[in-house]
């Protein structure tokens, strides 16, 4: 009698096992199959365009032809802008927050604060960008006032993703530094720091992700539809791959015959994200053995 | 004269109390093993004899701790020369990403010493302190994580070492290595004895006996019983020693 409900026990609770396996392994292997599908139509629609013209010419006709050069010049203006901007800040900011200020309301406040700046639309953004930088500031429909834009965009993602890292450094690496004498910036930026830094380098990845793939901020406070040349200073407007893409989507000239088009810069956009996204990689492996050796 | 007296010491973390009126002195070139069940308030009061607990938000601390006669909680007191004269190893062995060499020297540097000289002596001296010279002396410059866990944790005794403190404070320091690197470290101690004083918390009934001179039985926050060693585990006057060093609750 004991031994048959063991059985049935047993039977039962492999049944249940293979189920949950089953559902959990067949949503993991969607997202994968989801992404790959998305990939696979970009690569497919956008593969014929791209060859070294594409990449290293000016527009053509309308936007109908020609390459996209401008825009990926533009792109990488505002990426590198708005790291510059952001990395900086939200790296300091998030040692002050983590490192220094003590638990309690103000911590608690700054905190929710990020991470409701976090939620705001990216539109908000555009607006909040164009009466600062563009009008209020004078800069103009220009880089500057692009780069903050998104650097602003890019702050809460760097600041979260870096007060995570500093979190993650055992306490005892603090305490051991301070019993020895150090003060607590040396802590910090001798001992904290370097642990932290291949996690850090995770947020600017992720917000170099970001940033490169947004339409509405740069919509008010750089983009330009067209330029016959490159931009020659951080006040010049530039052209800019997500925004090309938009626009040569929905409001060409011809809007039919520069589909491929689309698609290719579509293609250009992920690829170089990916590329800053290996490089990032990279150097999150150069830091994390430079931590070891040090 | 003793090197460290407590006097009255109630310690509280927000509003809960963690020590309880601990009165303890301690003679120095001894070693002193504190010992309890989980969360009876050793620890905390290891911490206590470098102001570690100062790390921690919302902590008070009422009585008095003196070290050398000096109260280390009066005003005024410099909180980095106290703990260049306290130093503390760790439960893990918590080496700092760098080089065998620059963890030792660490301590040196943040105390303004940039003698080259100086340094590569104090770095020497400590790491043969600890016995560890003649296994790393040929990869100084080598990560210190590529050393195994007991290697690692002689060379954070080294690092606390070579700012010549004359306390040290041992946070169950062999709770996470192998019993033939823990003894390694125990025979470390029992030398380290004629040139400090050292505090140790364990958790080992056998490595308090072996080790120490003196052994506090902490519970509950409070100091339950503080004698010889050789007393407390031969007949300790309290029962609830006895029943917790025989392993009757713990």
């Amino acid at each position: 009698m004991m031994m048959l409900d063991e059985n049935k026990l047993a039977k039962r609770k492999k049944l249940r096992q293979s189920i949950a396996f089953g559902i959990l392994s067949t949503l993991s292997y969607s997202i994968i199959a989801i992404l790959f599908i998305i990939l696979s139509f970009i690569i497919y629609k956008g593969i014929g365009v791209i060859n070294w013209n594409f990449i290293s010419q000016m527009p053509e006709e309308g936007m109908t032809k020609g390459g996209i050069y401008p825009a990926i010049i533009g792109t990488l203006y505002l990426v590198g802008g708005s790291i510059l901007f952001a990395f900086p800040i939200g790296v300091l900011a998030a040692i002050y927050m983590n490192e220094y200020v003590k638990d309690g309301i103000f911590k608690k406040i700054i905190k929710q604060m990020t991470n409701n700046l976090a939620g705001i639309p990216s539109i908000v953004f555009g607006l909040f960008g164009m009466s600062l930088f563009v009008n209020k500031l004078g800069f103009g429909d220009s880089i500057l006032a692009g780069s903050l834009t998104l650097g602003l965009l890019a702050l809460p993602v760097v600041i979260r993703t870096t007060e995570e890292a500093l979190k993650a450094v055992d306490n005892t690496f603090r305490q051991a530094s301070i019993g020895l004498g150090a003060s607590k910036w040396e802590t910090t930026s001798k001992i904290v720091l370097p642990i932290a830094f291949p996690n850090i380098i995770t947020g600017l990845i992720l917000s170099i992700g970001r940033v490169s793939g947004e339409t509405a901020p740069i919509l008010f406070t750089v983009a330009a539809y067209f330029l016959p040349k490159l931009p020659t200073s951080i006040f010049d407007q530039a052209m800019a791959l997500p925004y090309h893409l938009y626009v040569i989507s929905t409001s060409g000239t011809n809007i039919e015959e520069s589909r491929p088009i689309a698609y290719g810069t579509a293609l250009v956009l992920i690829i170089i994200v990916l590329i800053a996204n290996l490089l990032a990689n990279g150097l999150r492996k150069y830091f994390g053995n430079k931590v070891k050796m040090n | 004269m003793f090197k460290i007296e407590s006097k009255n010491v109630d310690f509280f973390y927000g509003s809960s109390q963690a020590l309880k009126n601990i009165n303890i002195a301690i003679k120095p070139n001894t070693v002193t093993a504190l010992i309890g069940p989980s969360g009876c308030g050793k620890s905390t009061y290891l911490r206590l004899f470098n102001r570690m607990n100062d790390l921690i938000d919302n902590t008070k601390i009422t009585g008095q701790i003196l070290i050398d006669g000096e109260d280390i909680y009066a005003k005024g007191v410099n909180v980095d020369s106290l703990r260049k004269k306290v130093g503390m190893v760790f439960q893990k062995p918590n080496p700092f990403p760098k080089t065998i060499f620059e963890n030792v020297a660490y301590g040196l540097r943040v105390n303004g010493i940039s003698d080259k000289k100086f340094i590569e002596e104090r770095v020497e001296t400590s790491i043969k302190q600890v016995a560890l010279w003649e296994e790393v002396k040929d990869k100084l410059k080598k990560s210190a994580f590529e050393l195994s866990g007991g290697q690692q944790q002689r060379l954070c005794i080294a690092r606390a070492l070579a700012i010549q403190p004359s306390v040290i404070l041992m946070d169950e320091p062999t709770s996470a290595l192998d019993p033939i690197s823990t003894s390694k470290v125990e025979e470390l101690i029992y030398e380290l004895k004629s040139k400090y004083t050292i505090v140790i918390v364990t958790h080992n009934m056998q490595q308090a006996g072996r080790v120490s001179d003196t052994t506090a039985f902490f519970y509950m926050g409070e100091l339950i019983e503080y004698d010889n060693t050789k007393n407390i585990f031969t007949h300790p006057k309290i029962e609830r020693t006895q029943n917790y060093i025989t392993g009757r609750f713990g």
